[in-house]
Order: C-alpha cells, then sequence, then structure tokens
C-alpha cells in the first residue's frame, strides 16, 4: 500500500512531467529542462498552487525563472477558463497594474491533466486580513489606500487598446444583467434543492438592476487576498480567472459589501463612505449609492452561488472541502435591499 | 444506546485531533484535515437540533403561504392547498420532515417571485427568512487558514 509520502511524490513527479512537456510544447528547442522545490501550497480554494524555479536551455541561451503553476483542482469553487486569465496577464504586461507575467498555457489540461496556468511567481506575502491584522493603522489605512489605487489603476486600462474587447467580450447590453444572467445560470447548474431566499433576491435585482455609465476592465474577486504584498507595497494582484468588461461599481461593490468587511475595510478609518469619497476623488465619478448598493447586494448573491457551487461539488463527492447552504447572507442582502428600495 | 452518535461524533474529532492530524505532514493534507474536523464539531452540535427546526420551519413556511395564497396564480394556489391537505403522517420521522420541507421551500421559491405580491406579503416574506437564516443549525465553518504565503 502506498504511503501518504509515495502518493505526494507521485503526484509532483506527474506535474514535473507534464510542465517539461508543455515547455518543450512552447519552446521546441528547449532541452536541459529541470525544475526544483516543485510544491504544491495550502491556499487556493478553487486551484492547485505549485511553486517551483525552472532552468532550461535554448536556441536563446540559458534560462532560469522562478515560477508558479496554476492548475484547476478536481473539484473547485469557480468554473473559468485558464485563456481568460492568460489573455488578461498579457494584456497588463506594460500596465501600470501589477501583476505577474505569465508563461504559458495547458488550456485543456493536454499536459498536465487540468486546465493549467504557468506564471512568474512574484515575492510577497498574501495575507487575506492585512487590513484587519496585527500592523499599525498608519501601515493599514495606507495599505487600503494603495489597494484602491489598484482598483482605480485596473479600471482605467484602455481595454479596448490592448484587446481585451475581443478576448473578454464586450458587454452587448447591460453589464448588471449580463452578470446576472450569467450568475444565474450557474445558480440553476449547481442548486440541489430549492432556495427561496435567493430567488427572492435574484427577482428583486432583475427588477431594479442599474445601468452602467462606463465599461471597464473589471477584477470580479478584488481583495487581499488576491494580492502579494512587500512591506507597504502590493507586488502583484494575482487570480484574474473571472476578470471580465463590465460596470465600473461591480469592483466597488464587491469591496464595499458588508459581509466582507473586516477583508476590506477598517472600522472607523475605512469604511464604506470613505471609500466611495477615496475613489471620487481618484476617479472623478460620482458614485449612486442606490446603484452601489444593488452591486453589494449581487456581490453577496454571487458568493452564495460560489459556496452552493461548492456544496454540489462535495456532494458529487469532487471536493475536499464541506460548505453549507449560505444562510447566513439573508439577511444582510435582505437588510441592504429594504435600504436601497 | 452508548456511545451516543454524539459522543461517537466527538469521539472521532478527538482522535482526529490527536492521533491522525500530528502524523499529517503535508501542509495541503493538514488543512483539508483541520477543516474537516471544524466541521465534524460544528456537525455534532447541530444535529440534535435539526428536527426542532424542520418542524419549525414547516410550520412557518405554511402559514406564510396561506397569507399569500389569495394574492397568487390559481395554479399555486391550488400546489398550496394540496400542500394543506397532505396528512402529516409520521411527521416524527426525520425523512418525512426533511420531504414535506423541500415541498414548502419549493412552493415558497415559486409564491415569493410572484410580481403581484403587496408590500405587507413582502415584509412577512422577509421577515419569515431572516428568522429562518437565523435558525439554521447548520453554519459555515470558516477555513481554518485564511493566510497564506505565496511567495
Amino acid at each position: 500500500m502506498a504511503t501518504d509520502a509515495q502518493e505526494t511524490d507521485a503526484i509532483t513527479g506527474h506535474v514535473a512531467d507534464g510542465l517539461a512537456q508543455l515547455v518543450r510544447h512552447a519552446i521546441p528547442s528547449a532541452r536541459d529542462i529541470q525544475f526544483t522545490g516543485l510544491t504544491r501550497s495550502a491556499g487556493g480554494l478553487s486551484r492547485e498552487n505549485w511553486s517551483f524555479d525552472a532552468t532550461w536551455n535554448d536556441d536563446c541561451g540559458f534560462h532560469m525563472h522562478r515560477l508558479m503553476l496554476m492548475r484547476d483542482a478536481s473539484g473547485t469553487l469557480l468554473k473559468t477558463e485558464r485563456r481568460r486569465e492568460f489573455d488578461v496577464l498579457r494584456a497588463l504586461e506594460g500596465s501600470a497594474v501589477v501583476a505577474p507575467a505569465v508563461f504559458w498555457m495547458d488550456p485543456d489540461g493536454q499536459f498536465l491533466g487540468a486546465p493549467s496556468l504557468i506564471m512568474e511567481r512574484v515575492s510577497g506575502h498574501c495575507d487575506y486580513m492585512v487590513l484587519n491584522g496585527a500592523r499599525p493603522l498608519e501601515e493599514r489605512l495606507e495599505l487600503a489606500h494603495t489597494f484602491l489605487r489598484l482598483l482605480t489603476d485596473i479600471q482605467a486600462i484602455d481595454w479596448q487598446a490592448r484587446g481585451l474587447g475581443s478576448s473578454l467580450g464586450v458587454p452587448a447590453g447591460s453589464p448588471s444583467q449580463i452578470a446576472l444572467g450569467e450568475w444565474e445560470a450557474e445558480y440553476r447548474r449547481v442548486q440541489l434543492e430549492a432556495h427561496p431566499e435567493l430567488d427572492y433576491v435574484l427577482a428583486w435585482m432583475r427588477r431594479t438592476a442599474p445601468q452602467a455609465h462606463e465599461i471597464v476592465l473589471v477584477h470580479g474577486d478584488f481583495k487581499p487576498g488576491n494580492a502579494l504584498i512587500e512591506g507597504t507595497r502590493i507586488t502583484a494582484k494575482l487570480d484574474w480567472e473571472t476578470a471580465h468588461l463590465g460596470d465600473p461599481l461591480e469592483d466597488l461593490g464587491w469591496i464595499t459589501n458588508p459581509v466582507r468587511r473586516r477583508e476590506h475595510q477598517i472600522p472607523g478609518h475605512w469604511e464604506r463612505a470613505h471609500i466611495v469619497e477615496a475613489y471620487t476623488r481618484l476617479t472623478g465619478r460620482v458614485v449612486d449609492d442606490t446603484a452601489l448598493t444593488w452591486w453589494n447586494v449581487f456581490s453577496c448573491w454571487k458568493l452564495a452561488v460560489i459556496q452552493l457551487t461548492a456544496v454540489n461539488e462535495f456532494v458529487s463527492g469532487r471536493y475536499n472541502r464541506v460548505f453549507q447552504t449560505p444562510s447566513w447572507l439573508f439577511r444582510p442582502m435582505l437588510q441592504m435591499m429594504e435600504r436601497a428600495a | 444506546m452508548r456511545p451516543s452518535v454524539e459522543e461517537q461524533l466527538l469521539g472521532t474529532c478527538r482522535i482526529l485531533e490527536t492521533v491522525v492530524a500530528p502524523a499529517v505532514a503535508e501542509p495541503f493534507a493538514r488543512t483539508i484535515l483541520d477543516n474537516l474536523i471544524a466541521n465534524l464539531r460544528m456537525v455534532t452540535e447541530a444535529l440534535p437540533a435539526v428536527p426542532g427546526f424542520l418542524r419549525w420551519d414547516n410550520a412557518a413556511t405554511l402559514s406564510l403561504l396561506q397569507d399569500m395564497r389569495s394574492a397568487l396564480p390559481s395554479g399555486l394556489a391550488a400546489n398550496i392547498d394540496a400542500a394543506l391537505e397532505t396528512a402529516e403522517n409520521d411527521m416524527l420521522e426525520s425523512a418525512a420532515q426533511t420531504a414535506r420541507n423541500d415541498l414548502l421551500r419549493a412552493l415558497l421559491a415559486e409564491a415569493a417571485c410572484n410580481p403581484d405580491l403587496s408590500p405587507d406579503l413582502h415584509r412577512a416574506i422577509q421577515d419569515h427568512m431572516i428568522a429562518r437564516a437565523s435558525r439554521v443549525p447548520m453554519r459555515y465553518v470558516p477555513s481554518a487558514t485564511p493566510s497564506s504565503t505565496r511567495s
């Protein structure tokens, strides 16, 4: 019988073999390919993250890179496309947005067994709760401003000039209705039982969906946990698999969502009103509070659907963490709906 | 009946924590194990409350549907009538309570989205949903390790 260590070695061996095949496919003249320190990190709910150093020789000479492999987990919270993330990362190269350089993609898992992406391993630390951690308030506030500046840098990307219109698709209609359509389809795909609360909120969102005044690049899961930090500097924004073109208020609604305030806000110093004021100062956009509240509700609803995806995957035997029906999100959604009425 | 279900579940948690977990060195597997143990503890605590919750929810949902009945299309109202008339036989059995809960919640999902509901009915729906959410025994257990180093 294989031990845990033997099984881990076997999996690591398969990943190393797949990586070598992928490099040879991408660079036919590559030889002497070596990977060192190939290890899977504990983080990542939707994907396996593997870090490693790679060296090889090819017709251009010797290469040495610190790399990261992101491979879809067998069961995952988000059904996403590697190509979308690859295209966005390529488009962001040379822009004001800090993001890792992307190397190769295995979109259908031909080499690595599951859709995968290989990108530069940027130095830095990932901390979901950095805004409410042990750092002094001054540092946390500086970081909060830096995160917001990054969000506005993403929104300032000239997506047309960088070719993202063709790769991500320009919304043909209201971004809020399109987002609802996409996430309702996911909801219907994964729901295992009736959820009157989610149907009720969905019906309200359909009736009250706001119009967008601009179309910008939306990250789709903007949070400190998707960034690397050194000191008070963000070294990279990660996890672009849900990026799309949409309403500027979508990412702003995600970070002002009251149920995620411990990740995004600092009590008394960096709350919804402070964030909106700073956002308006940085972008010149006046934020419609009712529309922003709609996006707050949408953020909660989307989060609920992501959790139902996990429930479905767990029940199907494809996901190794237990999630529950997200009842804890129902009350805040209903309260926000009432406030927006 | 000893060990009771609760004793067995708690004992399993203890053994996983004290015997198995220290031997799991691989970080990813350890994270998974820690989450499973935390969830098992939550289930152990929540399990005794499930039958009472289902009884309360079935009664409250049925009462709300009765209040909404006159504002709903005839087909849906007829389905609510049918649910009302269904004999609540052997409602002490957990599976029967669960099946009735599934039926009533499916009716509520349809009824609550009706565009012609009065403000009072909307208020009643929201009050019910908030009350129910506060009573659900099974709770999401957050990830054991929310922070990680990716460098």
